[in-house]
């Protein structure tokens, strides 16, 4: 098995559902951030990331939201993190970031972050 | 009765040896007494650790080694990681603002913090000509 896949998937209202799984580190981050560019490029900029089969989490992983979560903003757009793992909810938690992204439980929670 | 444990493993200078690490802390921290609840942190820690020496020692390009050594008794888990890339000591990092960091769309430079708040310990020692040289130290709770 990969250490890292990405699945997107386009929803209603310009929402894209991203599901991620494996490792999300220094070797594979660059995946991640080139999934998240192209979606920009096509104006996707309403992203709910399931982290439920994610892992493992570093700092270059989370490092991903972090440069992209601006720019989903701007876009009035948002990155809604969705039932992450309790190990990587805690690299959320040790890295401050828990009070900044906001995370869903499920699908339709995620969904009604966007209004 | 709870035993001491020393072992070490070198990898190449490539974050794609990252899982072997992480998988030789994991197996480390299951024959110590560390807590179960330590192991992602400590992990991660590690991790963070050996991705910097990739990224700044070795500067992502030149040919190296990083050795990687437990050594664990009843008080601690400590690990050192060496390596000969250029000269980076952590503890010239200050921690950054979270919200700034956010703000300001940065990828990087949070290892440092990661490690910090997780580890007891963290040491750097330059040796000239010879290597770079981190220790980390988690003390063992007794219970």
């Amino acid at each position: 098995m990969p250490d890292f896949e990405i699945q997107t998937k386009k929803l209603q209202n310009g929402i894209t559902f991203i599901a991620v799984r494996g490792f999300l580190d220094a070797h594979t981050f660059e995946e991640m951030e080139r999934t998240i560019n192209d979606l920009f490029e096509q104006r996707a900029h309403k992203l709910v990331v399931d982290l439920s089969k994610l892992d493992y989490i570093s700092s270059a992983g989370a490092g991903v939201f972090i440069g992209a979560i601006g720019t989903a903003q701007e876009s009035d757009g948002n990155i809604i993190l969705m039932k992450p793992s309790p190990n990587v909810k805690e690299v959320f938690d040790l890295l401050g970031l828990s009070q900044i992204f906001s995370f869903a439980d499920t699908l339709e929670e995620a969904v009604r972050c966007f209004g | 009765m709870p035993q001491s444990y020393h072992e070490r493993i070198t990898i190449s200078n490539d974050t794609k040896f990252l899982s072997l690490v992480r998988d030789f802390v994991s197996r480390m921290i299951r024959l110590s007494s560390l807590s179960r609840e330590e192991e992602n942190k400590v992990i991660l820690a590690v991790d963070e650790a050996v991705t910097n020496i990739i990224e700044h020692a070795y500067e992502n390009q030149r040919d190296g080694t990083i050795d990687v050594e437990i050594d664990t008794d009843t008080s601690k888990f400590k690990i050192i990681i060496r390596d000969s890339g250029k000269e980076f000591d952590p503890n010239s990092i200050q921690d950054p603002d979270i919200y700034q960091h956010v703000q300001a769309g940065k990828k990087k430079g949070l290892g440092i913090f990661l490690i910090r708040q997780i580890m007891d310990e963290v040491k750097y020692i330059f040796k000239e000509g010879v290597q770079n040289e981190l220790i980390l130290v988690k003390y063992i709770k007794r219970t």
